[in-house]
């Protein structure tokens, strides 16, 4: 009896794929269906970010860090701030830090209402991406209120923020804290406990925490893993000791510990930490100055400044080395997505096609941020 | 046996949670739609609607511009394009060209924050499609003007007077560092 021909298939995957988040292309080695593995090709995105910032001087930067990551600008606005703030030794009204956090956690609930969105329609469930979208545009309209863009901030400004609470805000936000909550509940009847839905996400992508470590995850990814960690907690910034909140980790309810399923839910459990922090800095906010007093030519001491903040994607590093000049000399942006990158070549083997959309999903990649 | 009543356990989890999500769809039947039709069905333009903060196209009142350049410094891509020149007779500031180019405009609103009266400020159009690029580029001087000089005291001009409060109100939007005005040429 004679056997069939088989061999193996080489696909290519992007870099102008739907599914991909972006323009990412992977090489998958392919018997059949089941994947050998996918070698993710990076650098379609490069935008040479960091060399931009050696030109335009450190106000100019301000609004290119925006672009780093498009999804939650708020962050990228942020590290630039501290980074540039730590090195000229500049404090921030307590105020300006009030608004810097809420600001920023509302990104952080519109990042991750996109992640989970998009997640949910890369597996085949159209009806929770529309319903995510409606809820991150009611915060982009907040948003947009705020700082006058709806995707590219440049809210923040070195010394603070540019603009203070418009009159009426603080109580147009809590309005909507009200109405997301129960909104998050009637998100997870609707997709998250879902039989099908849980079915093709569990035991799907395992991580383990020692290979998360090595692999240099953060974020979410990290977390979903049982690993408890977070700047926010652990190398505290700006006003976050201030606030009580929990960080959510992954347990392995549905499967294995670290699969994707875990990845999910630990974002939808953030959203909810997320919105307990805005209540509170809602109620809390001080009154006084959003901007410190920094002299328009702005020129920091020559010297160097690492700078860790916790993004919608992880714990996001700014490396900034200044020569006295105003201009930086070098700027290195470290990204959540880039490590999460790394780590799909090793999950992939053995893993469906099909079910490398789910993983790139649950890892939350987002091509700019991945090549700057 | 147990692989029996595990299948129909499935089955009926799946079913239940199926019918759970879809009693979350009908509940939006129901409901006031989010979404508007733009732009034909709308009962007021969506230029009317939006927070005054908004960073939409630029714009330029000639009437208040002092030819300081601090718009064009600030901009991180140069696409503000200012000339003024000292006229050597009246010994006053001659603008013989304001061009900011749309096309290469990133709306960050660092120029607007600059601008000592407000006459450099975002609007509330976003609507710029065009059919060639050259036609992006707005061109505000035509002949050349004169520099607005600020006075000592309150503006008097009645032509004047209006846009210049439009442009300070444009100003209190932003925050001032240190919660005091800016040390402004222009008293308020």
């Amino acid at each position: 009896m004679s056997t069939l021909r088989t061999e193996e298939m080489t696909l290519n995957m992007g870099p102008q794929h739907p599914s991909t988040h972006g323009v990412l292309r992977f090489v998958v080695r392919a018997d059949g269906e089941v994947m050998r593995e996918a070698i993710p090709d990076v650098g379609y995105l490069h935008r040479s970010i960091e060399k931009i910032a050696e030109k335009v001087g450190y106000r100019g930067f301000m609004p290119y860090t925006d672009r780093v990551d498009y999804v939650c600008a708020m962050f990228t606005n942020q590290g630039w701030g501290m980074a540039c703030e730590k090195l000229a030794g500049i404090e921030v009204p307590k105020r300006g830090e009030y608004c810097r956090v809420i600001a920023a956690e509302f990104n952080r609930i519109a990042s991750h209402l996109l992640s989970v969105g998009a997640m949910a329609m890369d597996i085949g469930a159209m009806t929770p991406f529309a319903h995510v979208i409606r809820e991150r545009e009611m915060i982009n309209d907040l948003i947009e209120e705020l700082c006058g863009a709806r995707l590219t901030f440049n809210y923040m400004r070195i010394g603070g923020v540019a603009w203070d609470l418009p009159p009426g805000w603080r109580e147009k936000a809590l309005k909507y804290l009200d109405h997301f909550d129960p909104i998050l509940e009637e998100y997870n009847a609707l997709i998250s406990w879902n039989k099908i839905y849980v079915e093709r996400l569990a035991n799907v992508g395992v991580i383990t925490p020692a290979e998360a470590i090595n692999y240099n995850l953060v974020g979410p990814n990290l977390r979903a893993c049982g690993i408890k960690w977070d700047i926010r907690k652990d190398i505290p910034y700006s006003v976050y000791p201030e606030f009580e909140f929990e960080v959510p980790v992954g347990n392995g309810q549905w499967g294995k510990l670290g699969d994707s399923m875990d990845r999910y839910v630990v974002r939808i459990r953030e959203m909810a930490e997320s919105s307990k922090i805005l209540r509170q800095a809602l109620q809390k906010i001080p009154p006084g100055a959003v901007l410190a007093k920094v002299v328009r030519n702005f020129k920091p001491p020559a010297g160097e400044c690492q700078i860790r903040v916790e993004s919608g994607r992880g714990d996001m590093g700014w490396y900034l080395v200044s020569d006295g000049t105003g201009y930086p000399w070098r700027v290195h942006v470290r990204t959540g997505s880039f490590a999460a990158m790394g780590i799909i070549q090793k999950l992939s083997a053995g893993l469906m096609i099909a079910d490398l959309v789910t993983l790139i999903a649950s890892l939350d990649v987002i091509a700019p941020e991945i090549d700057r | 046996m147990s692989a029996v009543s595990e299948y129909v356990h499935n089955i009926k989890d799946t079913v239940s949670t199926i019918f759970e999500g879809m009693a979350v769809t009908a509940s939006h039947f129901m409901r006031k739609p989010y979404t508007v039709q733009y732009p034909d069905r709308m009962p007021v333009r969506v230029q009317d609607t939006l927070p005054f903060r908004y960073r939409g196209i630029l714009d330029v009142d000639l009437e208040i511009c002092t030819g300081c350049l601090a718009c064009e410094r600030a901009c991180p891509i140069d696409c503000i394009v200012i000339v003024a020149e000292k006229d050597q007779q009246t010994r006053q500031l001659l603008l013989s060209q304001f061009d900011i180019d749309i096309a290469k405009c990133m709306y960050c609103g660092l120029c607007s924050e600059v601008c000592p009266t407000g006459s450099i400020h975002h609007t509330t159009e976003f609507e710029g499609a065009d059919y060639s690029l050259e036609s992006l580029i707005r061109r505000f001087v035509q002949d050349p003007v004169m520099a607005y000089k600020a006075k000592k005291g309150p503006e008097t001009d009645p032509r004047i007077a209006p846009i210049l409060n439009r442009g300070m109100a444009y100003l209190d939007q932003w925050a001032q560092p240190g919660g005091e005005k800016p040390p402004g040429e222009e008293p308020a």
